[in-house]
């Protein structure tokens, strides 16, 4: 009797904890693994690439490392600007029709498969405008995937400041310029810049697009110019995994991937801290 | 001399007039529909020189889109309103909301210190150049002074409701405005604050015009000098306040004092 009532108590509180709980098992179990494999081939041989030979391994990580930076960092000074001006844009002359529009087209771009874009960046910035396997083709393609993610942020971020600040400020007599500069960049730059290292862990995780567009197996270290290839740690695990039957190769992957989550782990937690200063500092 | 003072009486006179006539807000025929609803229709009247005209009328009458459309924070209306003999629209829109100031119901302090605040609407070059004492003296005007001199510095938002709505209108009187509108600033307030704030507004009146939306009576009965009642997006009745509580002409204007509600 006393089991049943218990049962009837609790019965939605654990029907839901039971339903959620994959979703904070599964990835913490992904996550473990992914160390447990990875951490113990990371040291400075694996790094460095001395002493070992093939598959590319002969030249160490930091390349791919610099690489992948490189291709997050581009994608975000390309699309920064882009997603500040629209949201601007929506915010301040956008009618409602013109607002209407913009979102849809954000949620449609949002749903498009990275390996699509990938595919029109090859035909479109490789091919047709000649640009080649390249670390710009690459940038560009990732800014268009973060484009979405970045807009809807910065729309975000203009939304949480009270109307009645706007308006203030308006009746004031502040242009739009200074209403920009004064009001609204010192109370919506935190989630901005959160938004903008989500960004950049977006962008740093993105394999399918800079497969196609800007990277190569092996071969460029440091690339010279922004018309050259790269290689990342992204395109790296994915040509070391392929190599099933090689213990000691699939083992550098794992470490490539350690690094990768470590560098992806390292811009969501900051911003996920900037995130948690900011609500305090609103709060108080 | 009593012929040489006569004389200069007959020159400054109208001279005085003029300035008084340049200075008043006319609203002629003014209509305001928005998403395709009708906010304002047909509405006209011509806004007293000085002291405090009370806007009052149930909720969505339109008195703040009144208030937003003489701020020209909404353009999009038909008939004219003019200030100083020219529409509003042909003025530079700036400058003509730093000339007509709005404080709006909820205070709304910026990220910055409490001196900061208050000089907010000066351009860069005033900002840098402007003495203390015109600070010290906003804050007195908007009856603050008291409680901030001390702390100048310190950020804004530390303020209570109360003070910080009268920052705003420090803020706002800081730009020497030559109309002030106020919307319902005391809804949010405590009793206390609510005083501060009418008897400062009352001094003020005495100087400038100033249009109060309030939804309590009382208030507007005890602050105003001129009564505008709207419903519905028209004006029902205008006259002075002591006509309108004790004399109303329209049927409506008796209901909405007794009931608060206007069947238009």
């Amino acid at each position: 009797m006393m089991f049943w009532k218990v049962l009837k108590q609790y019965r939605v509180k654990g029907l839901l904890i039971l339903i959620s709980l994959p979703a904070l098992v599964l990835p913490t179990i992904c996550l473990v693994y992914i160390l447990w494999q990875g951490l113990p081939v990371l040291n400075w041989q694996t790094l460095s690439g001395e002493g070992v030979t093939g598959f590319g391994l002969e030249h160490g990580m930091f390349g791919q490392i610099w690489g992948s930076l490189l291709l997050m960092l581009g994608a975000n000074v390309l699309a920064a600007p882009v997603a500040l001006g629209l949201a601007l844009f929506f915010n301040l002359y956008a009618n409602h029709n013109t607002q209407r529009t913009i979102f849809t087209l954000l949620h449609l771009l949002q749903s498009i498969p990275p390996i699509v874009y990938g595919l029109f960046g090859l035909f479109v910035f490789v091919h047709l405008l000649h640009l080649g396997i390249s670390l710009l083709a690459g940038m560009i393609i990732l800014a268009m995937i973060i484009l979405p993610l970045l807009v809807l942020n910065a729309l975000h971020a203009l939304k949480a400041i009270s109307v009645e600040q706007t308006e203030s400020a308006r009746s004031l007599g502040l242009n739009d310029m200074q209403l920009i500069c004064r009001v609204w960049a010192p109370l919506a730059w935190p989630t901005m810049l959160t938004g903008q290292l989500l960004g950049m862990a977006r962008a740093l995780s993105e394999t399918a697009p800079i497969l196609f567009t800007a990277t190569v197996f092996s071969g460029v270290l440091w690339p010279s110019s922004i018309f050259e290839p790269v290689t990342t740690l992204q395109t790296h695990i994915f040509y070391l995994a392929q190599e099933g039957g090689n213990a000691h190769v699939v083992s550098i992957a794992w470490g490539a991937a350690t690094l990768l989550i470590t560098l992806v782990l390292l811009f969501s937690l900051t911003a996920l801290l900037l995130r948690r200063i900011d609500q305090h500092h609103r709060i108080s | 001399m009593h012929q040489q003072l006569n004389s200069i009486e007959t020159v400054v006179k109208p001279v005085n007039k003029i300035e008084v006539e340049a200075s008043r807000l006319c609203i002629d025929h003014l209509s305001l529909q928005l998403e395709g609803r009708a906010i304002l229709s047909k509405l006209s009247t011509t806004l007293p020189a000085t002291g405090i005209t009370a806007l009052i009328g149930p909720s969505g009458a339109g008195k703040s889109t009144l208030l937003r459309c003489l701020n020209r924070l909404y353009e999009q209306w038909q008939g004219d309103i003019t200030w100083g003999g020219q529409s509003i629209l042909n003025r530079d829109t700036d400058l003509l909301r730093r000339q007509i100031g709005l404080i709006g119901q909820k205070p709304a302090v910026f990220p910055c210190s409490i001196r900061d605040n208050v000089i907010f609407g000066l351009s860069r070059q005033q900002r840098r150049a402007i003495a203390d004492e015109e600070i010290h003296e906003a804050l007195k005007q908007a009856a603050l002074w008291q409680e901030v001199e001390h702390r100048l510095g310190e950020p804004a938002e530390h303020l209570s409701v109360g003070q910080q709505q009268r920052l705003c209108l420090a803020r706002a009187l800081i730009l020497k405005p030559d109309m002030l509108m106020l919307d319902e600033p005391t809804s949010a307030l405590d009793p206390r604050s609510r005083d501060i704030i009418e008897r400062s507004m009352m001094e003020l009146g005495k100087s400038m015009p100033l249009l109060w939306v309030s939804h309590d009576l009382d208030q507007a009965r005890r602050i105003s000098n001129h009564i505008l009642f709207m419903c519905d997006g028209k004006l029902i009745e205008q006259s002075d306040t002591e006509s309108f509580f004790n004399h109303p002409k329209r049927i409506e204007s008796r209901e909405f004092m007794r009931w608060s509600v206007c069947d238009c």
